[in-house]
């Protein structure tokens, strides 16, 4: 691990239950940096993921709630969640087993970190 | 202690004279530090005796503390000096209604409803009264007098009223078209964006249903994302709708979830009646 956002990363993806932890671009939605369990199609979940992050950020603007700061979502098998800062995303794939309420302090924490 | 509270603490201890003391004294009950806004506001009290808006601050203290009728008392203090106050007849009602007074908070929930009539959360609490009246057999007003009640738009309005408490959230049941089927959105100044807020933000859902299939997670159970001015929580309903509830970013998220929960039951089951009344 040597890229420059892998302390970030690092923190998120030591939580039981992550498969994998990524920054991404906020407007292209492309990979900055990433720490991915080997099977995690990580280009797709970034892809996908920053996309709702930026759908949610536009709805709330519009709806006069403010920025959006974390974004959570549960699925069957698994969640997803979105942390920003600026023109960067956080985002963390996570079994559904998941402690929700660890993952969401540490992704806020490192995305607080992030330059 | 946070910030806030010690500026207002600060500004206060400058010039005590002042009314900051209703900031401060609002600041700690929202905080859950009853005695301390008690102490504030009874401080400020004894200098502003004639003003309304001290005694309506000592009696949200009150009714917080659970002093129901201390808080009643103060709440007729208020009225005593501003009979129009709407945050005296809105607690009053409350309390009244929390003591199974059916009626009395019925006049007086009407008063408050007379006085802003777009006020969701007076028509919200009307309906309760009603209803609890109802059941309890225990009111003696006459039906025709108002023939918003208990219509289908009044049962929409006020569908999660229960489910909602008396916490600072709100819900809405959104169809597969970004509609409104049911719920009320009220602003500060008692505006109902419902319609606004609904339609923006179911877009939301169609944008993570379309990820979950491409990531093969299953179905999504739950979004929940936070705003600077709200926690807002959704999940799927019947018939391809949404629920959605959307909560002071303070309140505990477990606590939204569990809302929320209760509020996709409600509306699965008034879905349900719905279709097989029509």
């Amino acid at each position: 691990m040597t890229g420059p956002y892998q302390g970030a990363l690092a923190s998120v993806a030591r939580q039981r239950g992550i498969l994998g932890a990524m920054v991404v671009d906020a407007n292209d939605d492309i990979i900055v940096d990433a720490a991915v369990r080997h099977g995690v199609k990580a280009p797709t979940v970034a892809a996908l993921a920053a996309s709702i992050y930026r759908k949610a950020r536009q709805s709330a603007g519009a709806a006069g709630l403010g920025d959006t700061t974390f974004l959570r979502m549960e699925a069957e098998q698994g969640h997803i969640f979105a942390a920003g800062r600026g023109a960067l995303v956080l985002i963390a794939l996570a079994e559904s087993t998941v402690n929700v309420g660890l993952v969401r302090l540490a992704m806020l924490q490192a995305a607080s970190g992030l330059p | 202690m946070s910030d806030e509270v010690r500026r207002l603490s600060e500004e206060l201890a400058r010039d005590p004279g002042s009314l900051v003391f209703l900031q401060l004294g609002e600041t700690l009950r929202r905080r859950g530090q009853l005695d301390l806004a008690l102490r504030v506001s009874l401080r400020g009290l004894e200098r502003h005796s004639t003003n309304g808006d001290a005694h309506d601050l000592v009696a949200r203290i009150r009714a917080d503390r659970g002093e129901l009728d201390r808080a009643l008392e103060a709440w007729d203090a208020v009225l005593r000096l501003v009979p129009t106050h709407l945050g005296a007849l809105k607690g009053k009602g409350f309390v009244l209604y929390t003591q199974g007074r059916w009626q009395e908070a019925e006049r007086v929930l009407l008063e408050a409803a007379a006085r802003d009539g777009g006020d969701a959360s007076i028509a919200a609490a009307l309906a309760h009264v009603r209803r609890e009246a109802d059941q309890a057999g225990a009111s003696g007003t006459d039906d025709t007098d108002d023939a918003s009640r208990g219509s289908p738009a009044e049962e929409a309005r006020t569908l999660f009223a229960e489910a909602l408490g008396d916490g600072e959230m709100t819900a809405l049941l959104i169809d597969a078209d970004g509609l409104v089927m049911a719920g009320v959105y009220p602003t500060a100044d008692g505006d109902d964006v419902s319609q606004e807020i609904g339609a923006e933000l179911c877009g939301v859902s169609d944008e993570v249903q379309r990820a979950m299939r491409h990531l093969a997670l299953g179905r999504w159970t739950r979004i929940a994302f936070e705003t600077d001015a709200a926690t807002v929580a959704m999940a799927p309903a019947p018939e391809g709708g949404l629920v959605l509830v959307a909560a002071d970013p303070a309140l505990p998220h477990g606590l939204v979830r569990r809302v929320l929960d209760r509020c996709g039951d409600r509306a699965a089951a008034w879905l349900e009646t719905a279709g097989a009344r029509s």
